[in-house]
């Protein structure tokens, strides 16, 4: 909830609609963590959560007209809708790139990774799995599936709501979650 | 017998959620990434670009446009043809059946006014002038002149 003499989400939307650069940019300093925390999410490095920041206001500036606010969450549902879609776009955009080495591990990576899922199992409070690791397994993911159980175990969301942020269907998102597991399954059996 | 055990599901299933989680910037990170001088203006910078691009994108398209508006410029073509002919089209169809027709639907009568003299008709059957009485007046008003 905003002091009242600061304009709503909705107000300085209207107003950078129509051209008023300061309300745009008091829009993005406003909700600049919001996609940060997000964009996290996806990628751990601060490059990338930069990079998906600034596509994210850019895109947002583009679409200002094709917002219609009804409520005071509505703004921060409509910008996490883009954030998410800009994770997904560079998953995708990053996935291309990486698609010839595809998170292969080395055999020191593979017997480390091997200790730390051990180590985690018989400590749960201090699982800890190095980054790096988990980031280069996760590569073997298409964009889909890291994008939808990022979203149902990290950030545990609802079907119903990834269905809205992503504008897919729900039965897509379901079927999307059940083939995601069982690949990640499948990924993790090597290991355990 | 065939019942899958469901210890082997959850151990990869745990490890599994266990990596995604360990994926994660951690907040320092997305901290500083969100509090990073200068992101405004290379939000901005980035609109800007954008806007050029679409900008460009118009002498890009042009090629797109003149290739869909072909069918349009047919379309009037054949209407302009069409009408012309319409238009062209002598009135008593008995007359224009044994006149050959010169060109885009223009007769030959048109040019050259031999078979429909119209006034000069008009005033010798009004006066009741035969071919040889018109002859006659003007010889004789040629003789007078000489005279003069």
């Amino acid at each position: 909830m905003h002091p009242a003499t600061e304009p709503t989400d909705d107000v300085l939307v209207a107003a950078a609609a129509a051209g008023d650069e300061a309300a745009f940019e008091d829009l993005f300093n406003r909700h600049r963590r919001q996609v940060g925390r997000i964009a996290g999410r996806f990628f751990a490095q601060r490059e990338q959560i930069e990079e998906i920041t600034q596509d994210t206001f850019t895109k947002l500036y583009f679409a200002l007209h094709t917002y219609h606010g009804t409520h005071e969450a509505s703004f921060k549902a409509w910008l996490a809708q883009i954030t998410v879609n800009a994770c997904y776009d560079q998953l995708r955009r990053v996935r291309r790139r990486s698609e010839q080495t595809l998170g292969e591990l080395s055999e020191n990576e593979t017997k480390d990774f091997s200790t730390q899922l051990r180590a985690a199992r018989s400590d749960v409070e201090g699982a800890l799995i190095s980054r790096d690791l988990a980031l280069k397994l996760l590569t073997r993911l298409s964009a889909e599936d890291r994008l939808v159980l990022t979203l149902l175990d990290v950030e545990g969301f609802s079907v119903a709501e990834i269905a809205e942020m992503t504008n897919w269907s729900i039965s897509k998102v379901k079927v999307r979650a059940h083939r995601a597991r069982a690949h990640l399954r499948r990924i993790m059996r090597k290991f355990v | 017998m065939f019942k899958r055990n469901p210890q082997n599901r959850e151990h990869p299933d745990w490890a599994g959620k266990l990596v995604l989680r360990a994926a994660v910037a951690d907040e320092q990170e997305i901290e500083a990434a969100s509090e990073s001088p200068f992101l405004f203006t290379r939000v901005r910078a980035r609109i800007a670009e954008r806007q050029r691009e679409n900008e460009s994108g118009g002498w890009q398209s042009l090629p797109l446009i003149a290739w869909r508006a072909i069918p349009a410029m047919a379309l009037v073509a054949s209407l302009a043809g069409g009408l012309m002919l319409w238009t062209a089209r002598p009135a008593n169809t008995e007359n224009a059946a044994n006149t050959p027709a010169v060109g885009f639907g223009m007769y030959e009568d048109a040019l050259t006014d031999t078979t429909d003299p119209g006034v000069e008709q008009t005033v010798l059957s009004r006066n009741n002038l035969s071919h040889e009485d018109v002859l006659n007046i003007v010889i004789e008003r040629g003789e007078v002149e000489k005279k003069k």
